[in-house]
């Protein structure tokens, strides 16, 4: 029995060799976008779940309550480690770390350098004690308790000391930051699993006693807090974890800054259990930069997955109801040799598990090309080889069958359905076939492909807007480089922008804070006291010399610039300056504002411009002349392009001559503005290619259905012909039905698109609008998509010669 | 006795008027029989064949096989009895084209759930039988029409049925073909199986022993 369901599927297939591609086309560019996202899912839901007792692990962070807003904060304050192992009762282990860096390490055996070694970080006993590690060499006992040792793991040990064993490097020493001599005591195993926990370096707390991080590993303030401290605690079993928050809120009151109670903000701490470490946005893993998973993105590309395995799944059932009266005749047969219905569901549906089971096999490739398409949208530990696993594997066996259920269960049903009488009498005529649900399923597949359009077209729009627009500074021709951050002399920086000046190429230099425009913020809250009135406001400032304004181009309305470094004046912009109550440029000329206790005279007034992504409003500005002055900014002539790479050797040569140990890095202010919108570019990759495979998919599927049309109209296309009607005629009449169901997909598309495009603008301070014209021509295009797709088809058929079409009739 | 239909009426709604496709039938059939209905087209040759195949409902009237009351038995029951005592012909053959002739004469074996041995003793039987052996492996769009008929008529007999229905097992055959029909089915009856064939042919009509007038759907 089995053997001859095989036999007539395969022959099934071959007979119809263009619908069993479509179908395996269109459910395979499903399934492997499924394959691709399911693997991100599955990637992002199995980070640091191997710990031994993970589920009592938890970290500590601060959350505030202000009037208007709640804020979510992974570091807490440093004492309140300390003050953790005191409560003995409800916790097993504390670990207080600090997340660090230095500029250098040496390795004393060798004498070798190696720079900005990464992941380091302060620690104590806690740690090992709370995430445990397979020593390699040493043990946890007592490890990290005195200063000046170091743990590190096994790759950093290939790294330092190369083809030397752990219990050899056991006992060297090597040195951070020419000065800090530390002896590693300790090699642990790399974690074998995901995780979060990436660190290499493990360096003990009291080793900063005598740096320069003193202050921040043993900072006894409760009032500052870095995102670097981290507390993290494993629970006692069984551990009462109501009470073990309640202390957290008590210690919270007790450490209280009374004066920002005052001002209505409420700090508490609590517990953030590690299995949501990975996934939680509000407090990120440990640095904001790294991968980490963003649970609206992961939304919306499952449901992406969902809309094109949903559309591959309706070409499926389209074409196979579509083709019913094709089989009507075998399954009649069948009924009166004897089969049940239940027998004829089986059989089809193992049909289409054959075919699913296919699709799945191709979609594999599929996915792999995927995989490498979008490699820049995912870490780069992320492939096919994830599909080892075996949850994956069942995972991927429950979608096919799940898919075939879906699928496969209609058409079965449909097909086993016809009455044997009727079928053979052959009173099922191709021409009763009328299919409404079809056209629903189509008229479904066309909103979603339309829908894809539109948002791709519209989020293109609004990138173009955001990168065009007149941010109210210079963009072109203009970068900056950052002086090393640890080299803090002035002389220095002074010579390198007094050398970039004497470039020919070179119009304008100016030593600076940061770009006008960039992602860091940095500001202060001052008091303006007006008659009979306070006003508190955040300004946020921006420190450079004379010529900063006039590098950047941007206008002072009013007054004048600070005059020189030393003396704190600010040039608010117009923001600012309505923000404190004047409307004028020329009133707020003199006036002084307070901050830090200090009153600060306000000398000019400048032009507003965007300094951040246009997502965000602009906010109250002041330039000040500062004295932290650590970025040198310069402009090309614009004359001569052609010659900057040649200007940016020159200066490559003189920051050598300078900083001869530190990297170079020149940054083009249009480079920074374009950083600002990667998240939005991503958006529209990836938009572009779901829009593209959702309307493949369904094209594919109309292709077929057109295919299956004109063949069931083949005799009425020969008599319409033999009764005059010319070649436009038929391909309008046979291309109608389905231009219609374009048409009311259009219909159905164009609000929701709206819709949903208008809440995706709500994100940003400055949109384009929602022209009408985007959606008439993403209506447009879409018809004339279908158009072409149809006229393949119908041309061909319409061009046939008539007497023989009848003739086989 | 085999079978016997008891005041079997049929009828379908048309414009608000019933039209009466079978009108007071009562027939008995005894086993051994060779029964030709004989009427012209529309005079429910057909439907009184697919009546007594269980192919088909009844409005009204008693239907008993083999002392079964079809008329009161669910369709899976029925399914089982026709499975097993009926075997069908038809005008268009009704072979399933993607099967061999070995392959179509193996299906009703494969729904009566038989061993592979067993099938395969019995197809190679049926096709020694009918001589066409050599013909096995071809498709059925590979055959003439005369051969496909033969196929039809091997792939009724397979399961060893008390009865065949045959309607109009001829109609798409010329005459040397259809002789060959014919008379294939008077050596069956000569073996003991029951025959019931729709036909307007009196020449094949002839072959039967009894012969039963249609028109408009009552007895004549």
């Amino acid at each position: 029995m089995f053997r001859n369901y095989i036999k007539i599927a395969f022959r099934n297939i071959w007979k119809n060799k263009v619908f069993f591609l479509i179908n395996i086309i269109g459910l395979s560019i499903g399934l492997s976008s499924a394959f691709v996202i399911g693997a991100m899912i599955y990637y992002d839901f199995t980070f640091d779940k191997f710990h031994k007792d993970g589920e009592r692990i938890y970290r500590v962070v601060t959350d505030t309550k202000g009037p208007d807003q709640e804020g979510h904060f992974r570091g807490v304050p440093v004492p309140l480690g300390n003050a953790l192992k005191a409560e003995v009762s409800g916790i097993e282990n504390v670990s207080t770390f600090f997340i660090t860096h230095f500029n250098t390490i040496r390795i004393d055996a060798t004498g070798k350098d190696f720079k900005n070694p990464e992941d380091i970080i302060f620690a104590e006993t806690g740690y090992f004690e709370v995430f445990e590690y397979d020593w390699l060499a040493g043990s946890a006992k007592n490890i990290l308790d005195g200063p000046n040792e170091v743990v590190i793991t096994e790759k950093r040990a290939a790294t330092y000391f190369p083809n030397t064993s752990a219990q050899e490097v056991l006992g060297k020493t090597v040195t951070y930051n020419d000065s800090i001599i530390v002896k590693i005591t300790g090699i642990v195993a790399n974690f074998k699993e995901r995780s979060d926990f990436t660190f290499q370096e493990f360096v003990s707390r009291k080793t900063a006693k005598n740096t320069d991080m003193n202050y921040g590993v043993y900072n006894e303030s409760w009032e500052g807090m870095s995102s670097s401290t981290q507390v993290f605690i494993k629970a006692k079993e069984k551990a009462n974890l109501e009470s073990l928050k309640g202390y957290l809120i008590g210690l919270a009151k007790e450490h209280e800054n009374k004066k920002v109670v005052a001002r209505g903000y409420i700090t508490t701490y609590g517990l953030q259990p590690l299995a949501e470490l990975h996934m939680n946005d509000d407090y990120a893993v440990f640095d904001s930069t790294r991968h980490r998973a963003d649970d609206t993105v992961l939304l919306g590309l499952s449901l992406i997955a969902l809309f094109l395995l949903i559309l591959g799944c309706i070409n499926f059932i389209n074409l196979n109801t579509a083709q019913a009266t094709k089989r009507a005749k075998e399954i009649g047969i069948r009924k009166t040799l004897g089969s049940s219905k239940s027998q004829l569901v089986y059989q089809f549906l193992g049909e289409t598990l054959f075919l699913t089971s296919t699709a799945a096999i191709v979609s594999i490739f599929f996915a792999s090309g995927l995989f490498r398409l979008f490699s820049e949208f995912m870490p780069p530990d992320i492939g096919l080889a994830l599909f080892r696993n075996p949850i994956l594997i069942f995972c991927t066996i429950v979608l096919v069958i799940l898919i075939t259920i879906f699928s496969g269960f209609y058409p079965a049903l449909v097909l086993s359905q016809f009455k044997p009488v009727l079928v053979l009498k052959n009173q099922i005529l191709p021409g009763n076939d009328k299919g409404s649900l079809r056209k629903y399923l189509t008229i479904f597949q066309f909103v979603i492909a339309q829908i894809f359009i539109i948002a791709t077209l519209l989020v293109g729009r609004q990138i173009n807007y955001m990168m065009t627009k007149d941010m109210g500074i210079k963009t072109k021709s203009v970068a900056y480089i950052g002086t090393p951050y640890h080299i803090h002399s002035e002389v220095k920086r002074q010579r390198f922008a007094k050398m970039i000046e004497a470039l020919p190429e070179i119009q304008e230099v100016s030593l600076a804070g940061g770009p006008p425009a960039s992602n860091n913020y940095a500001g202060r809250s001052l008091t303006y006291f007006a008659e009979g009135k306070q006003i508190n406001i955040q300004l946020q400032l921006l420190n450079g010399d004379k010529n900063y304004l006039n590098l950047y181009g941007i206008k002072l309305l009013a007054g004048r610039k600070p005059l020189n470094d030393s003396i704190r004046e600010y040039v608010v912009n117009e923001t600012g300056m309505k923000l404190l109550g004047f409307e004028n440029p020329q009133d707020i000329i003199g006036q002084t504002v307070k901050a830090d206790d200090k009153n600060i005279p306000i000398v000019g007034v400048m032009e507003d411009f965007n300094q951040r992504s246009l997502r965000s409003k602009i906010d109250p500005l002041a330039f000040v002349g500062g004295n932290q002055n650590g970025t040198v900014h310069f402009s090309f002539r614009t004359d001569d392009t052609k010659n900057w790479p040649n200007a940016i050797g020159k200066i490559e040569d003189a920051w050598k001559s300078i900083y001869p140990e530190d990297d170079f890095k020149v940054q083009f202010m249009d480079d920074t503005i374009k950083q600002f919108y990667e998240q939005e570019r991503k958006t529209s990759v990836l938009l572009t290619w779901a829009t593209g495979l959702a309307i493949a998919i369904s094209c594919l599927g109309l292709l077929g259905l057109v295919i299956h049309t004109t063949e069931r109209r083949t005799k009425e296309i020969g008599i319409r012909k033999i009764l005059g009607a010319t070649l436009a005629q038929l391909n309008l009449l046979l291309c109608k039905e389905f231009l219609i169901l374009v048409g009311i997909a259009f219909v159905i598309a164009a609000p929701i698109a709206w819709w949903g495009m208008n809440n995706w603008l709500q994100d940003f301070a400055y949109k384009t609008e929602l022209s009408w014209w985007v959606f008439v021509l993403s209506g447009v295009a879409m018809l004339l998509i279908a158009l072409v797709i149809i006229s393949i088809r119908t041309i061909a058929a319409a061009n046939r010669n008539p007497v023989k079409s009848l003739r086989t009739e | 006795m085999l079978l016997q239909l008891n005041g079997i009426f049929k009828w379908v709604q048309q414009g608000g008027q019933r039209v009466f496709l079978l009108k007071d039938i009562n027939l008995e059939v005894e086993e051994g029989e060779f029964i030709s209905i004989m009427g012209p087209s529309g005079s429910g040759k057909s439907t009184l064949l697919n009546v007594i195949g269980m192919l088909d409902d009844f409005d009204e009237g008693e239907y008993n096989f083999l002392d079964e009351p079809v008329h009161q038995l669910k369709e899976k029951h029925r399914a089982n009895l026709y499975k097993q005592y009926i075997g069908f012909v038809f005008q268009a053959y009704h072979l399933i084209d993607e099967l061999t002739v070995y392959e179509n004469l193996e299906m009703p074996l494969l729904y009566k759930k038989l061993k592979g041995s067993e099938r395969k003793a019995m197809v190679a039987d049926m096709l020694d039988r009918f001589g066409i052996v050599g013909k096995k492996d071809l498709f059925p769009t590979q055959l003439s029409g005369g051969q496909q008929q033969l196929v039809g008529v091997a792939r009724a007999l397979i399961s060893k049925p008390k009865l065949i229905l045959a309607d109009e097992p001829t109609g798409n055959l010329n005459s040397k073909q259809s002789n060959e029909i014919m008379e294939l089915f008077k050596e069956l009856n000569d073996d003991g199986v029951t025959i019931i064939q729709a036909t307007h042919n009196e020449k094949n009509a002839a072959y039967g022993k009894r012969t039963l007038n249609l028109l408009d759907g009552r007895k004549v």
